[in-house]
């Protein structure tokens, strides 16, 4: 191996590029650019402005940021819900008023007075959902008005009640201690921030409500046609928005125990550069309270900051609103090329050796076209019948991609019936002791059908691996399946980083992102037990009833595996360098196995798989359509020794009936043929085999 | 691809002829047409409403190019060897061409004064190893004016694959280069008076006929795809791939369609549900264009990815009826009479 190679492939070894595509797929990545964002600003405060980091500035930052987040959230609430709110700065002034209003003039207990603002809070955001949620208004302009309207209820109550407010003093500790109170060397009106956005960041990030609201701003009308009440979702966001001005009022009453004319003007607008450049999304759908606390904190120290270096107020909004512009620019662009980024950069391809194969005369590979006049089974009625098996009744059973396990009946296969429907497009397929049908089904997991038809789930997930950065627990790619004579069922995960339909992608790839995984269903537990696997597709279980062989589809191998008995846990190379892809592997008469190679490996992509940069480049520049793929347009069938050694392989010369060839299965002297992208089963005569010979009975002794 | 290239299957219904493995280049010599299989000479001949190919000559090398004018003039480019004039008297005047340039000649067309322009595809490889050129970004070819007399002059050098020619009888003349994908008018003795008539074409083109209405008739030997042209970017791939792997296995375009197990294969042209896409990305696709006096595309013939009627060489019009060879499957093909009116196509 030449010495660039030989870095190539610890290049790719060390250092994957595959995390990087699974960081910008995890949801949490929209948090990411605010979040460093503003770290950078600190680091650039606390060495600009001197006394930045002392506990008076922090002190006093978190008795702002609490006022300032709780708006925040109001008002990510309502972006979230797809709408805009502009009239909080006007709510928020009337809301000071009660506040102040009950505890100064009235002289109410403090908790009278909560109520009485909470009650104005709710009024003005009940108004603004009416109208918009139930009435259907647009937003923009119905918060404007209302905007408005209560800036002018402010300004004809404010001038009667000001020096009322400012010639009396609440006597209530509570009320001072909210204001000024420490706990534990945080400002309280702090704590009470804190545990009201920890609370929200459930409700919004893990239950019901935060779900149907994301849902209503995402894609309204999918949100209804799923059954949520939109009308509901969007008066009660706004609700949601009045209850939190109301609260941050009352902290900032409790401040300041005063108010003036302009309090609450222009705050819509700092309030909105907040939660924009915070990452939450002018667009709906997307946000998070994090978001919000994120941008409360940049726009208050970047305002504090402006004051303390002593710059005019006009400059300090005319700055605000230009960082406005700038949030809302990025936001669009990330919003639209987020997943554009994703694509180019999540298909990740690493170093893959296949050693050359050596021409052997006679050639056992060489072309012939045994399986050239297969008789069809189901031409045009079955679509990717992945795996096909017979029942002790001799009916075929095949999966489709349409959800269905189709049955054909013995004893000529040309009458048709939908066994039983599972929604996924069902892969391997087998039989256990009692006769049920255990499925892997693409997308879904592990599934298992009764003689009678009746579909139930056996598994669906597995033990999520401690450094992958994907999730890994859900099933995404189950691909074959074999039940050892204990009843534990062994599947192969073919990648846990595609999903069905982009299985082929994979191939791209290269990489061991696949798993063996054993469900035990006396305990119901499922464990990985084998991770890094190249695409390990076909699974069979041998027949000392103590280790396994299955394929990896891309390195053209089949290993064997021990599962129990004296080996163990240890794994060794069955057949090693095939010239195809090797795809299901099934029990044949006399001891032996078949083999379907799903197709024929090729100079040029055997070089590709060499050369990752290449593929990468591939990946990125060119239409996937268009990728060099392995040729699986033809495809053939080995069969093998119990020491696997080869005994026979058969063509499909032209290619014509059966190009791909993903499983096969031994009957009662025929062999029955499948393909996952193929609209026909196959089926031909096999000479000098067992006429007798079943998988049930190899299996589970009487048929 | 909307216009007069959207893709049609006038190809594949077009009424195939006969069947000849390597037929290749097709002439009229005024009321003969002859064609070229292989190391052998064909002379067409029409009979009760079908054309019957007679064996009228073979050369010791292979054929590859043949050229004609409706005075009856025949020439015949024989590999390793040079040219050969048909003389009146049926015998053959041989003229030699050095080594290099002898290796390559892939097309030739007489100007009204009886000179012959001739298409050396390129200085590095043999005809039958093109392939090799256009991995190799090969710019050497080069187009001749030969005599009758033997005398040789050199027109144009440095071009990429030229593989078709037409002498427009005005002193200028038409050839297309392959690995250029363009059509390109130049005159003889004036090298600055050059025209690109198309350019950034879909495909390879290959050889050129005249039409009796003033136009000509343009074939395409095989595709342009994304990942050919992204290969020919990737050095380090190409180079590896070119040193180490047989010509007939690279990725790249070719006459015919896959036909064994360890050709490449593209994502798009996996056969689903036993069909083949016609437009998955193949290696091999069929293509004639009608263009008129300025190159402007009037009409054309398709054969696609789920076809056979690819890798189309040569086209000429004879008797009124519009021939074309495909020589990835060896048919010869029928296209129906020329000159009729553009149909509607579908």
């Amino acid at each position: 191996m030449a010495f660039s190679e030989t870095v190539t492939r610890l290049r790719y070894r060390v250092f994957s590029d595959r995390m990087v595509g699974e960081l910008l797929s995890k949801s949490w990545i929209d948090s990411a650019i605010p979040a460093s964002v503003l770290l950078i600003v600190v680091v650039a405060a606390s060495l600009i402005i001197p006394d930045f980091l002392s506990m008076g500035t922090l002190g006093d930052l978190g008795r702002q940021v609490a006022e300032f987040g709780l708006l925040g959230i109001g008002l990510t609430i309502v972006l979230m819900s797809g709408g805009i709110d502009l009239s909080i700065g006007s709510m928020f002034a009337l809301c000071v008023l009660a506040a102040l209003v009950c505890m100064n003039v009235l002289g109410l207990p403090i908790g009278v007075a909560l109520l009485a603002t909470l009650a104005t809070g709710i009024a003005c955001g009940l108004l603004n959902g009416v109208l918009i949620g139930y009435l259907r208004l647009r937003a923009f302009i119905t918060t404007l008005v209302t905007l408005v309207i209560y800036r002018a209820l402010y300004d004809i109550l404010f001038p009667r009640l000001a020096s009322a407010i400012v010639g009396n003093t609440p006597d209530s500790p509570l009320w001072d201690a909210i204001g000024f109170g420490n706990f534990y060397g945080m400002p309280i009106s702090f704590v009470i921030f804190v545990v009201l956005a920890l609370s929200l960041h459930i409700c919004l990030s893990r239950l019901r409500p935060g779900w149907r609201l994301r849902a209503v701003g995402g894609a309204r009308r999918s949100a209804h046609n799923a059954g949520i009440n939109v009308k509901l979702t969007v008066c009660l966001a706004y609700v949601a928005s009045g209850v939190l001005t109301a609260i941050a009022a009352f902290l900032f009453s409790a401040r300041l125990g005063s108010t003036g004319a302009d309090t609450g003007i222009g705050v819509e607008i700092s309030v909105l550069t907040a939660v924009v450049l915070g990452g939450v999304s002018l667009g709906g759908g997307r946000g998070s309270v994090g978001n919000a606390i994120i941008g409360a904190v940049l726009v208050l120290i970047l305002t504090n900051s402006l004051i303390r270096l002593a710059m005019p107020g006009s400059v300090n909004q005319l700055i605000l609103g230009l960082v406005l512009i700038l949030a809302v620019l990025f936001d669009a662009k990330w919003v639209k090329n987020r997943d554009k980024v994703l694509n180019k950069l999540y298909v990740s391809p690493t170093y893959l050796l296949l050693p050359a194969r050596a021409k052997t005369e006679p050639d056992p590979y060489a072309l012939n076209d045994r399986l050239g006049a297969t008789e069809l089974i189901g031409l045009g009625e079955v679509e990717g019948p992945e795996d096909v098996i017979l029942d002790r009744h001799d009916h075929l059973y095949t999966g489709t991609r349409h959800g269905t396990i189709e049955r054909f009946l013995a004893p000529d296969y040309k009458s048709r019936e939908t066994f039983a429907t599972i929604g996924g497009h069902p892969l391997g397929l087998t039989f256990d002791r009692a006769g049920n049908l255990l499925t892997c089904v693409g997308g879904m997991g592990v599934y298992q059908v009764s003689p009678e038809g009746k579909a139930s789930k056996v598994t669906d997930e597995t033990n999520r691996s401690l450094l992958s950065i994907i999730d890994d627990s859900r099933l995404r790619l189950p691909d074959d399946l074999d039940i050892a004579p204990d009843g534990r069922i062994f599947f192969s995960e073919a990648t846990i980083r595609y999903g069905m339909s982009e299985w082929a992608t994979d191939a791209l790839e290269g990489r061991g992102n696949g798993r063996l995984i054993c469900h035990d269903p006396r305990t119901g537990v499922t464990r990985t037990i084998l991770r890094g696997l190249i695409f390990p597709n076909g699974i069979t279980i041998c027949r000392d009833g103590q280790s396994l062989l299955f394929a990896e589809t891309w390195a053209c191998r089949i290993n064997r595996y021990w599962f129990d008995g004296p080996r163990k846990g240890q794994r060794e190379v069955f057949l090693d360098n095939l010239p195809g892809y090797p795809d299901n592997i099934n029990r044949g008469s006399n001891g032996s196995y078949w083999i379907a190679i799903l197709g024929m490996r090729t100079k040029t992509f055997d070089l590709a798989m060499r050369k990752p940069a290449f593929r990468r480049r591939m990946a990125r520049q060119i239409a996937s359509d268009e990728w060099l793929f392995p040729n699986i347009n033809r495809g053939c069938v080995l069969h093998v020794s119990a020491e696997g050694a080869i005994l026979d392989v058969l063509w499909d010369q032209e290619g014509a009936n059966h190009p791909s060839i993903t499983s096969t299965c031994e009957h009662k002297g025929y062999l029955y043929l499948g393909g996952v992208s193929n609209n026909r089963i196959g089926r031909v005569k096999l000479a000098g085999s067992d006429p007798n010979w079943t998988a049930q009975a190899d299996y589970w002794g009487v048929s | 691809m909307d216009g007069v290239l959207k893709p049609n299957n006038r190809l594949e219904q077009a009424t195939r002829v006969l069947t000849l493995p390597s037929i290749d280049n097709l002439v009229a010599a005024g009321s003969t047409a002859y064609c070229s299989g292989g190391n052998n000479l064909y002379s067409l001949r029409a009979e009760a409403g079908s054309l019957r190919a007679d064996l009228a000559g073979s050369f010791p090398g292979a054929i590859t190019f043949l050229a004609a004018d409706s005075a009856g003039r025949l020439a015949v480019g024989v590999a390793d060897e040079g040219i050969r004039f048909a003389s009146p008297e049926g015998s053959w005047n041989q003229v030699a061409l050095a080594p290099d340039l002898a290796r390559c000649a892939v097309a030739a067309d007489f100007t009204p004064d009886g000179s012959l322009l001739v298409c050396i595809g390129s200085r590095e490889v043999a005809a039958a190893d093109w392939k090799r050129d256009l991995m190799q970004h090969g710019r050497s070819g080069t187009i001749l004016s030969v005599d009758q007399a033997g005398d040789i002059v050199t027109l144009v050098e440095g071009l990429a694959f030229p593989y078709g020619i037409a002498a427009l009888g005005d002193g200028r003349f038409v050839y297309s280069e392959s690995w250029r994908h363009c059509l390109v008018r130049r005159a003889i003795g004036s090298p600055h008076d050059i025209s690109d008539l198309l350019s950034d074409l879909p495909a390879y083109p290959a050889r050129l006929a005249r039409s009796a209405e003033g136009g000509f008739w343009l074939t395409a030997f095989a595709p342009r795809r994304q990942l050919f042209e992204m290969v020919l970017r990737e050095d380090d791939y190409r180079r590896e791939m070119m040193a180490t792997i047989d010509p007939s296995e690279w990725v790249g375009p070719d006459l015919s369609g896959e036909s064994r197990p360890d050709q490449p294969l593209q994502a798009g042209s996996v056969r689903q549900m036993g069909v083949i896409k016609p437009w998955a990305p193949s290696h091999s696709y069929g293509l004639v264009i009608k263009c008129d006096a300025e190159g402007r595309p009037l009409e054309s013939w398709h054969s696609r990815a789920d076809g056979t009627m690819h890798g189309i060489t040569s086209v000429i019009e004879f008797q009124g009826i519009v021939l074309a060879t495909s020589r990835g499957s060896g048919t010869l093909l029928n296209l129906g009479t020329s000159g009729a009116p553009v149909e509607s196509r579908p």
